[in-house]
């Protein structure tokens, strides 16, 4: 029950390699002139690494207010990704200069769009900065306490920790809840400024719920394979994949009624955002994106024997993180460079992100017992039988 | 009838109920049937019951979200093609039609499929062994078998006893 995360050298040494393809790319893509298209994928790779940490860290507050007693063996894992959210504010502070290249609103010539004066109350570049700094703020104490909390319960045991945790849990949810909300109209939304829609941030949320739970799966599995976990049983799959399959119907339902009120509104205003996406090249992922995050996973996950198998769950995660990219992909590119890009950059930007995360999540995992030993439902966790079945 | 062939092993706590089915089953004792007000999911997986009924309502989904697109398709491109504003005729718009009549299409060829096959019809009788499960018991129904005598099924009615049931009747419903 003690032991910890050991995480190889060569594990290291393979992600320095990638965050280095990654920095490389970066710097090629600013060198050779592609500056909108670079800050692009920054923007891109960012916002998918934060809706990953904090639909993960949403995941943990959820167990913690429902005082679910499946999970309590894995909470560890979403409460390791405090860490990445700091990372994820590191990351995010050369946005802050690249306001000007990529968002239409703080271009100079915004001042003659009537339409974005009236907005500039609200849309001018100290007062997104602020905001985003303010939320950063408030995330990282939530999450950095819950996490110390969850320390302390291991050492010192009792209920005093647990009923904490749950209380923060419900502050975390509160702020998150709302503070995301603006998130999503600062950093995705306001690329279109002319353009908007009420459910744009429900969906940005649900994307975040979604894609953090998948990542949890993904992580439990691959260490169950690597000798993490002994306890995980065929219940706990099926219990994560109950998860990734209730939120691919909430997200394909966001993602539905966004397109089906701006359909049947028809306003031009509106069916600009649908337009560049159905008619102006890109096409193919936005019928990927629907497919690959909704039908994949719906028609996949719904055969019993599937969704208790961890090969099978794993491919899913893996296609999952795919479909994320293609959905951040189109929320991101259309306003900023127009047109489908996929290069080099793309690639080597992603790599790079990539690398980045799963060192740093790996290395945070490693600070800390893998499992919450005095977590006071972790019997009922334990004692989830495997029961075999027959089809 | 005369000859009450079946122990009732009365229980009053789903968990309880859950454990003594497991050391039934373990025993090699053949359970014939579990009664509770709401369902357990466990006992269904130590029983080893099978339905193909998921593939049934699958099937049924299916069939129904085929069919509404199809006549969708017929009535608003072939058929009768009004053009709004611009808009395609085959949309994404179907989906919602498509989307609700998939559930009517699936519940209702369910519920159809379950009681032609559990022959349940208005005004059937369904005896029940013991009243007191619609309620607020769980009663486990093992049926007396050709090859056992008195001596079995006093074993098991002590087994059920041991294993937490608060009363273990005879019945012959």
């Amino acid at each position: 029950m003690d032991s910890k995360l050991k995480v190889s050298k060569s594990f290291i040494s393979i992600m320095f390699v990638l965050i280095a393809i990654g920095i490389i790319t970066i710097a090629a893509g600013f060198i050779a002139g592609d500056g909108t298209r670079t800050w692009a994928n920054l923007l891109l790779n960012n916002f998918m690494f934060l809706s990953i940490v904090l639909g993960g860290l949403f995941w943990m507050a959820l167990q913690a207010i429902t005082q679910s007693g499946w999970s309590a063996g894995f909470v560890r894992i979403p409460q390791a990704l405090a860490v990445n959210l700091m990372i994820a504010f590191i990351l995010w502070i050369p946005l802050f200069f690249a306001i000007p290249h990529l968002f239409h609103w703080a271009e100079p010539e915004a001042v003659h769009d009537a339409v974005l004066v009236h907005k500039s109350p609200y849309l001018n570049i100290p007062f997104v900065i602020i905001r985003t700094v303010v939320f950063f703020a408030l995330w990282l104490f939530l999450a950095c306490r819950i996490r110390k909390l969850s320390l302390k319960e291991d050492e010192i045991g009792g209920f005093d920790s647990f009923i904490k945790i749950e209380f923060l849990s419900k502050v975390f949810i509160f702020v998150l809840g709302i503070s995301i909300v603006f998130v999503g109209i600062d950093w995705v939304m306001s690329l279109e400024p002319h353009w908007f829609s009420t459910l744009f941030s429900v969906k940005i949320f649900v994307s975040a719920f979604y894609h953090g739970a998948v990542i949890i799966t993904g992580t439990v599995i691959i260490l169950n394979k690597l000798g993490y976990f002994p306890f995980l049983t065929k219940a706990h799959l099926h219990n994560f994949s109950k998860y990734i399959f209730m939120l691919s119907i909430m997200w394909g339902y966001m993602w539905f009624i966004q397109y089906l009120l701006i359909w049947y509104g028809n306003i031009p205003e509106e069916t600009v955002y649908y337009h560049i996406r159905r008619e102006g090249g890109f096409q193919g992922l936005f019928l990927a994106e629907i497919f690959i995050n909704w039908a994949f996973p719906f028609l996949f996950l719904m055969w019993n024997r599937i969704a208790k198998n961890a090969n099978a769950l794993l491919f899913t995660v893996v296609v999952l993180i795919v479909g994320q990219y293609i959905e951040i992909f189109n929320e991101v590119m259309p306003g900023t460079i127009h047109h489908v890009a996929f290069g080099f950059i793309e690639i080597g930007t992603f790599i790079g992100y990539a690398g980045l995360f799963a060192l740093i999540f790996a290395i945070s995992l490693s600070k800390r017992p893998l499992v919450a030993k005095n977590h006071p439902y972790l019997i009922e966790c334990l004692k989830d039988e495997d029961i075999e079945e027959e089809y | 009838m005369n000859n009450q062939n079946q122990i009732l092993g009365v229980f009053d706590d789903p968990d309880v109920v859950t454990d003594a089915v497991k050391e039934l089953v373990k025993h090699d004792v053949k359970i014939k049937d579990v009664f509770s007000p709401f369902p357990l999911e466990h006992v269904w997986d130590l029983l080893k019951l099978k339905t193909r009924m998921p593939y049934a309502t699958f099937i049924y989904g299916a069939l129904g979200t085929a069919s509404v697109f199809a006549f969708l398709y017929w009535t608003s491109v072939t058929d009768y093609p009004l053009t709004f504003g611009g808009k395609p005729h085959n949309s994404l718009s179907f989906v919602v039609l498509m989307f609700v009549l998939t559930i009517l299409s699936g519940v209702v060829f369910t519920l159809a499929t379950l009681l032609i096959r559990e022959k349940m019809w208005p005004g059937k009788n369904n005896p029940l062994p013991d009243h007191r499960s619609m309620d607020d018991k769980f009663v486990i129904v093992i049926e007396q078998g050709r090859d056992m005598d008195d001596n079995d099924m006093n074993k098991i009615d002590e087994l059920l006893k041991q294993n937490g049931a608060v009363e273990v009747n005879r019945s012959n419903v």
